[in-house]
Parts: C-alpha cells; sequence; structure tokens
C-alpha cells in the first residue's frame, strides 16, 4: 500500500464503540455514557481530551447533558436531531467542527431506547390534516411496502430478491456479538411468514430499540499518535429530497422523473472522496426493510438497478463476496435505536477496514468502505472510509 | 362546489365537490406542477401563485400494498379488516388513498376516484376518499 501524505484537514476516526443493540431497561444515558467511555478507552483518551463533542437522539433526553456524567470541562457540545440521518449528520458537524474551530480531538455520539412497536407518529408533526393519520395512511410499513413494489415493477425484480435480503441480514447477525436478532432466517421462512403489507413480511422489517455508539475523531496527524490504524473519512454528503423524489407520508408524489436524496448524498461523497462506487469493499446501506436495502443497492450506484437480483442469489454481498454487505447484520437484524443507527455503520466499517470486526471479517484488507443512511422526511447522508495505511 | 350537507366526510378541505366526488388539489401558476391536498404554496419552485382546482378522478394504479395489520390511532374504524392503499397516477400528480373493493391489485389497473364509508360516528357514517376497479 503507498502511503498517503497527511493533511492538516483529514480527519481520522480514531476511537470507535458500540453497546449491544436490543431491549434496554436502564436510563438513555447510561447507554450513552458507556458507548463514550468505551470510544476513549479505545484510543487512550479521557473526557477532558475532547474539545468538541456532538450528540445525537431522537428521544427526549438532551445529550448535551452528558457532561454532568462525563465531566464539565467547558467544552462545546452541539445536539442534532435528524432522524434516520441523526448519526451522519453528528458525524458530519463533528467533522466540521474540528476544521472550523481549528480543534484536534472530538467525540460523537448517538443513542436511543425506543418502546416496542412501529413509531406512532402525528400528522400535525408533519404538516398534514387528522385526516391522513385517521384514514390509516400515516403508516411506515406500507410506506416501504408502497415503494419496494413500485420499484420491484419498474426494474423487473423477482419478489423472492426481498427473502434474499432477510435471509443475508440474518446469516450474518448469527456471529455478531452485539447484534439483537441472530436467529438464522432461510430464504422460505422470509417469504412464507405473516405478511405485513405486501409484498413485505415479518421478517423483512427492522424493529424500533435501543444501543448507543461512540466515535472519536482526530485531525491532521494527531490520529497517528492516537491510533494504530486510523480511518480516513474521506467524505460525508448530506442531501435533502427534490421534487421526484417518493418519501414517507407524501400524500402525492410528482409525476415526473424519479429522484431521491440517497441518489444525491451518493454522488456527492463519492465525488468528494475521489473514488467510484466500483471501488468500495465493504458497504452499510440503510435498510429499515428489506426492499430499502434492494431500492439503496440501486441508488447508490453499488449495483446497476435491477442487477440486485443476481446478485444476491450469485452471493456478491457475502463476507467472501465481491462487496460484503451490512456485515453485522444492519438494521434488520440490529433495529433501529435511530439516534445510534447511523454512527453503528460507521462503527462496523471501521472495523472491518481495521481488521478487527466484532463479527465476521472481510477477508483481503479491505481498505475502502461506504456507509448510507436514509430516513424521513427525505434526507439521506452517505461518508466514505479509507484505511489509508501508515504515515508517510 | 357543491359540498353537501348531508353527507360527512373525513376533511372537507380534501375535495372540491362531494357529490359528485371530486378532491382538490392545487396548480403552480409558475410551474404547473399540481399537489394534493391544495397548499399555499408551490413545493417544486416555491412560488405563491397557486390556485385550488379539482383534480383529475380516473387513473391507473401506480403502486399497491395492503395492510394486514390494524394501524395504531389516530387510526379509526368501525371494525378492523384488512385494507389496501395505493399511489394513483391521475397524470398530473400521483395521488394517495384507499384502494376500495379488494385486496389484491396489479400496477397499471385502471380506477376511480369514490367516496368510501371510514367510520361511523354517533350513528353517522363518515366519508373518505378512495379509487375503485373500472368494471
Amino acid at each position: 500500500m503507498s502511503a498517503r501524505r497527511v493533511d492538516r484537514d483529514d480527519i481520522f476516526i480514531v476511537g470507535a464503540a458500540r453497546t449491544e443493540f436490543g431491549r434496554f431497561d436502564g436510563e438513555d444515558n447510561d447507554l450513552a455514557e458507556t458507548a463514550v467511555r468505551g470510544a476513549l478507552a479505545d484510543c487512550g483518551l479521557s473526557w477532558p481530551d475532547i474539545e468538541f463533542a456532538v450528540g445525537g437522539t431522537n428521544g427526549e433526553t438532551k445529550p448535551d447533558n452528558l457532561v454532568s456524567r462525563l465531566g464539565l470541562t467547558g467544552l462545546p457540545f452541539v445536539t442534532v436531531k435528524n432522524g434516520c440521518a441523526t448519526g451522519a449528520v453528528a458525524l458530519m458537524t463533528a467533522r466540521n467542527g474540528l476544521i472550523a474551530e481549528d480543534l484536534d480531538i472530538a467525540c460523537v455520539v448517538g443513542y436511543d431506547n425506543h418502546a416496542r412497536g412501529a413509531f406512532n407518529v402525528s400528522p400535525a408533526r408533519y404538516g398534514l390534516g387528522d385526516w391522513y393519520g385517521s384514514t390509516g395512511m400515516m403508516v411506515t410499513t406500507s410506506y416501504f411496502a408502497l415503494k419496494i413494489a413500485r420499484y420491484l415493477h419498474e426494474h423487473g425484480i423477482d419478489q423472492r430478491t426481498l427473502g434474499y435480503a432477510s435471509a443475508k441480514a440474518f446469516a450474518y447477525s448469527q456471529q455478531h456479538p452485539y447484534a439483537w436478532r441472530r436467529k438464522p432466517v432461510s430464504v422460505d421462512e422470509a417469504m412464507e411468514a405473516d405478511m405485513i403489507n405486501d409484498p413485505l413480511t415479518r421478517f423483512m422489517f427492522c424493529s424500533p430499540d435501543a444501543g448507543a455508539v461512540s466515535l472519536v475523531l482526530a485531525r491532521g496527524s494527531r490520529a497517528y499518535e492516537l491510533c494504530e490504524t486510523p480511518i480516513r473519512l474521506a467524505s460525508v454528503a448530506l442531501r435533502g429530497r427534490r421534487p421526484g423524489s417518493f418519501e414517507v407520508f407524501s400524500p402525492w408524489l410528482s409525476p415526473g422523473d424519479r429522484t431521491s436524496p440517497s441518489i444525491d448524498a451518493a454522488k456527492a461523497a463519492f465525488e468528494l472522496a475521489g473514488i467510484t462506487p466500483a471501488e468500495v469493499q465493504v458497504a452499510q446501506l440503510q435498510d429499515t426493510d428489506s426492499g430499502a436495502e434492494v431500492i439503496h443497492l440501486g441508488e447508490t450506484g453499488l449495483v446497476a438497478h435491477g442487477a440486485q437480483e443476481a446478485a444476491y442469489r450469485s452471493g456478491d454481498f457475502d463476507i467472501d463476496g465481491r462487496l460484503p454487505l451490512n456485515t453485522d447484520g444492519g438494521l434488520l437484524a440490529n433495529g433501529e435505536p435511530v439516534g445510534a443507527s447511523g454512527l453503528r455503520q460507521v462503527h462496523e466499517i471501521v472495523r472491518q477496514l481495521q481488521g478487527r470486526a466484532d463479527g465476521q471479517q472481510v477477508p483481503g484488507n479491505p481498505r475502502i468502505g461506504f456507509t448510507h443512511v436514509y430516513g424521513a422526511p427525505g434526507i439521506s447522508a452517505c461518508t466514505v472510509l479509507i484505511n489509508e495505511g501508515a504515515q508517510s | 362546489m357543491s359540498i353537501h350537507a348531508s353527507i360527512e366526510v373525513v376533511d372537507a378541505t380534501l375535495f372540491t365537490s362531494v357529490d359528485p366526488v371530486i378532491l382538490a388539489g392545487s396548480l403552480c401558476g409558475a410551474c404547473g406542477a399540481h399537489v394534493f391536498p391544495a397548499m399555499d404554496s408551490c413545493p417544486t419552485c416555491s412560488s405563491v401563485e397557486v390556485t385550488r382546482v379539482g383534480l383529475p378522478t380516473e387513473g391507473t394504479v401506480w403502486s399497491w400494498t395492503t395492510q394486514h395489520f390494524a394501524p395504531k390511532p389516530p387510526f379509526r374504524t368501525d371494525e378492523f379488516a384488512p385494507f389496501s392503499i395505493g399511489y394513483v397516477d391521475l397524470g398530473p400528480v400521483i395521488v394517495e388513498g384507499w384502494l376500495v373493493g379488494k385486496t389484491q391489485w396489479s400496477i397499471g389497473e385502471r380506477v376511480n376516484l369514490v367516496l368510501a364509508h371510514a367510520w361511523t360516528n354517533e350513528g353517522t357514517p363518515v366519508f373518505t376518499f378512495g379509487f375503485e376497479a373500472v368494471a
């Protein structure tokens, strides 16, 4: 590997830690504190070393009040709340903070502890009339179903592809110590399970749960003093929806060409990092449901639209395949603590690129990883992560 | 406008007319985009030159699903049974609504707008809009 010269404004991940995801009886702050202390220990730092912090949650607690447990050091602590994109937005905010404020060390934490069952949301929160909720349209599972039904139709993809996506997720999670659902599910079991919203069955949805993830970032050559194998955040890009996108809680859609914030965010992240989708060696995509993974493979450019079915069948996304995908079981097996989910993706990629995966390790020393989050009300954020090898 | 006082609907602002049933959208005078329900500004181009218009009442199924479990409140029903929801391509705009009369659909199927019984309020039936297959 040819060494790359470290730039002063390069941002690296030098510490990473996560909790097990699943049901949790304690306080939200217990989860968050565990993750932060884990990430600090991972790179040999303590809280007073942190110069800038960002916390994200979709719940009721205030991340910036974590200082009451971690230490009143007086540091700036920013709170973000961007739904399913919260983790990636927190990471982007920390990166921007280090560069803009001319600082060296930042900590990012994301956490949530959701009640059981699908999210219950009020129409008014999305600017919609009460009729939208009372007539049963304000249901996230029906949105996912409507979106994948159209996508399968447009691209001539067999419904069984959804079963392959589920079976893959649970094959990975069986061997991951922090995943929530670790029981294997076969393609047939996934296809024949109770139908929730045609064409999606019970084994094709993730559920809200609890968990926390924390990362420590370092700027410039400082990263190499703190970590043997720092992982460079080569890019992070956040995009919102444009006319023609198909988002949750939409009483209408534009009939023109289809667009998507995921297409725009992925394109921007690849361009900023100076790499192409074909160069990615391990990836994380938002798989809120099996259909979302299939759609996002196409929208991010990792697989051509319509080629997903063949790729699943030929094992492309398995640990020894062309593009190991959601190697910790993704959202399907980890559930979605909204604030933590995007950082879970980054945590898994960092571990894979460092050669110390918690579950199955991608063989062959992968160098380039990619993450993608997507959620309401039509936002997506993507990152490119690179192991640059030794410092020059 | 012929809102019939005798027909109770989930939200009168969704309709320009209840009998015959016609949905109220808005048309942007600047870019020509249609949206539903009617809004005071255009999300496509940001213009505020929008007017309330009746939308076409016939279209084709653009996507569909059947809801097999009862949604949480605020969903309201007299007695839950699985029901279909779809997006219907009306031409200038694709509208989300109930697909009534059956629970298995095909993309591209022709449908037209109808009133559908949503729930009963102290003995009075309350209607929403839906689409049924063209016979």
